[in-house]
């Protein structure tokens, strides 16, 4: 017995006969089941790795007890913070032990989840079909006609039926042993102790999650003297929960987890970051848009590729040594079928990312050329997809407007996916913004996946320009 | 002819008996009794054993309820039944006293910097620090977090796992911050509602763990729009009882990776979770983030629940039975909270001379910076004061600027004020009585406070 602390130090301080006995009402199944467990852990010599999750109920206090590492849980989640213990150390064996209230009723969901994930972990489930801590009242075992507390004159159809825990789990497709065991006999107890005893070496072996339902006694809420309690648990509990090995499969050892991993050079490589410096291409900041902090609107519908430019033009400053951001649509102006960006580059920091009112936009149909032509700053530059938007409303003088077919340049080009590259080809010609060989640097390390696409994105990004240089010389003839 | 071996009998120190009885129905040979005469030291009535025809069949003793009930005789073994004291004296544990684990910083070669989202800059923030398990629940706008984690883990031989719920998932990480490593999940407002009760727990437990709250609008379902509307509940409504953590508010996707690793190392140092308030805006805005040059391999603490026969002894537990050790316990937890106070941090952009001192967080403040540039243009001596952390609130570092502040301009994304209630009571606390004006600038529902609004605000308060 000792996986038993000498002297239940918890329990008041171990202060007076505390030290040595539980908390549990005489003749509790509570007491019997820590034994069992307790026998199991020092069978299989796994003392010093053994993490006991207490639930809420009446063997909160299982920690007093156990020389094991404890934890202690909220109503309901043993199961969620056993997990969070095998993961963590997938080398300890983890039992959550739990009553009827924790187990099937507050923590059914975190219980379902658990034993259908199937990592390994030991679930002991005591079945006593009432609350006891709380002080007798319907546990969600409670058998039918059963006087508690809170069914005062007997569990009846108003208060449902009492649920089948077991067979519940065994029908699930992670767990690897479902047994239900009882403890008023020698040979029950004796089986009692097998089974507790596999699920803990199933788990051991990395196998998988197992799952033990004891029908145990309440003396004290039944209001039966032990003996009594036995043969009621006999004669009524397992007429409804009936005894027996619900599922035991053969499953080969696969919980077997590495070391958490601390390589640098694979810590860079996971999260793509490089040491390689993209070469420079801007000898100045493009300070002919705006002195420190250029914004820029794109807008189109979800699919035209604004995000991606946006994010390519927000990656090009940032390679150039200025800072750049990105803020996809957000709020109430997304809706209805517009999908807009804001982006802003600045020399030195991006005070606000926010661009309601542009030095540039870019706008791949013609209600967000709508929407947002008439907030762009005086002297700025307003390109559009002159493919989609037809009746372009004059606008401020002072503002250049460029329009390129971006749907028919990219169509031509066979792929549609191309015509956000096409819009930034066109930005670059009609505002100088970055040269191309920034662009491209961009759209090339974007593509570093897919280095076969960078051809095509190559004469996209060509096409677009031309367009707008061509629409350019064409305006000022 | 080998000597037969005599099976064991039981024996029993009455005090540990509670008189169930099991042992009386499982012997065939009757040497178990009820009695009727009460144990003077505890007030039951123990069994009585008359051992003369007992065959030491053991079933008495597997019937025991009790650990230190009826309890084998080993051959040779002498007990004084008479004495318990010299049975039941101070005998500790054999698991030895933990030792600490130390964690191991890692050189990180020079790198360009990264060009991402603010949620995803947070979870490499995290990776940085040595988180290796993250948990959660899909929720807008805060899923690109878990999304990265479910891509990136694997790769680092970590643990993403999709919990059940956000109930679970801080529930997971009660279990693996109890196991003493770094863990952390990425949530929106009502994952976060969810979470609170675990968050208790935790504190109550001493258990660390960062949570990413990429703040929505509400109440109730709202909108997947940015709101700063659970400053109120990560400072003052972390689930029930005296519960405080360090909350953290960054305005940058270089910061969301910054206050990332920073709510780690305070989360460990405290022993107690850190909440990390970002809003939807800033979990989706991409910018330039910068690599460390160092990442870490984390330890495993002494208190921590390894699973280990370094780590035995412990437990991880919220429950002070007794009313006395929880008042201890929580006098302690308030020590703790006072010391957290060094960790206030704030920035301050062109304040050193403010008059109109607007105070702002996440990405409101980064439109107030747009506007102090703004007004400054306009001959306006206008500065920014952000909170870096809202809880505990950056006292010390505001009573600073106050001597030159003529008017305080809140700029938050709440109807109610919550940051400026912060502000209100950290000056109130601290005894500071000649509180300039306080207006603000307010907008909600997923709509933040515009550079316009702010500079607009402003100008009218000089009429």
């Amino acid at each position: 017995m000792s996986v038993f602390y000498d002297k239940f130090e918890r329990h008041a301080h171990g202060e007076g006969l505390k030290g040595q006995s539980t908390h549990y009402c005489a003749g509790c199944g509570h007491g019997l089941v820590h034994k069992l467990l307790s026998q199991a852990i020092e069978e299989l010599g796994i003392q010093d790795n053994t993490v006991i999750v207490s639930p809420v109920g009446c063997s909160v206090f299982a920690y007093y007890y156990f020389d094991t590492g404890n934890t202690q849980a909220a109503h309901g989640r043993a199961a969620a913070v056993a997990l969070g213990h095998k993961m963590a150390n997938p080398e300890a064996t983890v039992v959550s032990y739990q009553g009827d209230g924790d187990l099937a009723s507050i923590g059914l969901a975190e219980t379902v989840a658990a034993a259908q994930l199937g990592a390994p972990i030991t679930v002991i489930f005591i079945n006593n079909a009432i609350y006891g801590m709380t002080g007798g009242q319907m546990a969600p075992t409670t058998l039918m006609g059963q006087t508690t507390a809170t069914s005062p004159d007997g569990r009846n159809q108003f208060n449902g039926q009492p649920i089948k825990m077991a067979e519940l789990i065994a029908q699930l497709d992670g767990p690897v042993y479902v047994e239900r065991v009882a403890l008023y006999s020698p040979a029950d107890r004796k089986k009692a102790a097998k089974a507790i005893k596999k699920a803990i070496q199933l788990q051991k072996e990395g196998r998988g999650y197992s799952f033990i339902e004891v029908l145990a006694e309440c003396p004290t809420h039944l209001k039966m003297a032990p003996d009594k309690a036995e043969a009621w648990v006999k004669e009524n509990m397992t007429k409804i929960f009936p005894l027996g090995v619900k599922k035991d499969t053969t499953v080969e050892p696969w919980f077997n987890r590495p070391q958490p991993c601390f390589k640098a050079e694979t810590f860079v490589k996971a999260v793509g970051a490089s040491s390689e410096a993209v070469q420079k291409h801007c000898k100045a900041f493009p300070s002919h848009l705006n002195p420190a902090d250029i914004s820029l609107k794109l807008a189109g519908s979800g699919g035209d590729g604004a995000q991606t430019a946006a994010m390519l033009i927000a990656t090009a400053a940032i390679n150039e040594g200025f800072d750049g951001t990105h803020i996809p649509a957000y709020g109430p102006e997304s809706r209805g079928g517009t999908s807009y960006a804001d982006v802003h580059v600045a020399k030195d920091e991006v005070l606000n990312p926010a661009s309601p009112t542009p030095d540039i936009l870019l706008a791949f149909n013609a209600p967000s050329l709508a929407k947002f032509g008439v907030t762009v700053k005086k002297g700025g530059c307003i390109i559009y997809d002159s493919s989609i938007a037809k009746d372009v409303k004059p606008m401020d003088p002072s503002i250049t407007v460029v329009g390129v077919p971006f749907t028919e340049i990219a169509a031509g080009l066979g792929k549609m996916v191309v015509k956000n590259i096409v819009a930034l080809g066109a930005l670059q010609a009609a505002t100088n913004l970055f040269p191309k060989e920034t662009f491209m640097a961009a759209v090339k390390q974007a593509l570093k996946d897919k280095a076969s696409l960078i051809p095509l994105n190559e004469q996209a990004f060509q096409a677009g320009m031309d367009a707008a240089q061509a629409f350019l010389a064409n305006k000022k003839k | 002819m080998p000597e037969l071996k005599e099976r064991p009998k039981p024996y029993l120190v009455p005090d540990y008996c509670k008189g169930c009885g099991r042992c009386v129905s499982v012997c065939v040979k009757g040497c178990i009794a009820f009695s009727d005469e009460i144990n003077p030291v505890t007030g039951l009535v123990p069994v009585v054993l008359d051992l003369e025809k007992c065959t030491g069949c053991g079933l008495c003793i597997e019937a025991c309820p009790e650990p230190y009930g009826l309890r084998a005789l080993e051959q040779g073994e002498d007990f004084e039944l008479q004495d318990p004291a010299k049975l039941f004296g101070e005998k500790p544990s054999a698991a030895p006293k933990p030792v600490e684990v130390p964690a191991k910083q890692i050189p990180l070669p020079k790198t360009e910097p990264l060009v991402i989202k603010g949620n995803y800059a947070s979870a490499i923030g995290a990776l940085l620090v040595g988180c290796r398990h993250v948990y959660g629940y899909p929720i807008t706008p805060s899923t690109e977090g878990a999304e990265l984690m479910a891509k990136l883990l694997p790769k680092l031989d970590g643990v993403f796992l999709q919990a059940v719920s956000e109930v679970a998932t801080v529930n997971h990480m009660y279990g693996t911050g109890g196991a003493g490593l770094p863990t952390m999940t990425f949530t929106s407002s009502p994952g976060f509602s969810l979470m609170l009760e675990g968050v208790s727990y935790m504190v109550g437990a001493e258990v660390p763990g960062v949570f990413v709250n990429v703040m929505r609008g509400g109440p109730g379902l709202g909108n997947i729009a940015p709101e700063q509307a659970d400053v109120k509940l990560a400072c003052h409504g972390l689930g029930h009882g005296y519960s405080h953590c360090i909350t953290l508010m960054p305005s940058t996707p270089q910061e969301m990776l910054d206050l990332t690793m920073l709510a780690f190392e305070l989360s460990f140092k405290y022993r107690n979770p850190v909440i990390i308030l970002a809003d939807g805006y800033l979990g989706q805005m991409t910018g330039k983030v910068q690599l460390p040059d160092h990442m870490t391999e984390p330890g495993i603490p002494t208190w921590a629940v390894y699973g280990d026969l370094n780590h035995r002894k412990n437990l991880i537990a919220s429950i002070q039975l007794l009313e006395q050790d929880l008042e201890k316990f929580n006098l302690y937890l308030h020590g703790k909270y006072e010391s957290m106070q060094v960790e206030a941090r704030a920035e301050t952009f062109m304040a050193d001379d403010a008059e109109i001192l607007l105070v702002a967080c996440n990405t409101p403040a980064r439109a107030a910076k747009g506007a102090v540039q703004n007004l400054r243009e306009q001959g306006i001596k206008a500065g920014l004061f952000r909170p870096v952390t809202i809880w505990p609130f950056p006292i010390e570092q505001l009573k600073a600027q106050l001597p030159r502040t003529k008017r305080i301009v809140m700029v938050e994304a709440n109807a109610s004020g919550q940051i400026e209630n912060e502000l209100r009571l950290a000056l109130s606390k601290a005894g500071v009585t000649a509180i300039p004006p306080i207006t603000h600038v307010r907008r909600c529902g997923g709509l933040l406070p515009q550079q316009t609004e702010v500079v607009d605000h402003v100008l009218s308060l000089a009429k």
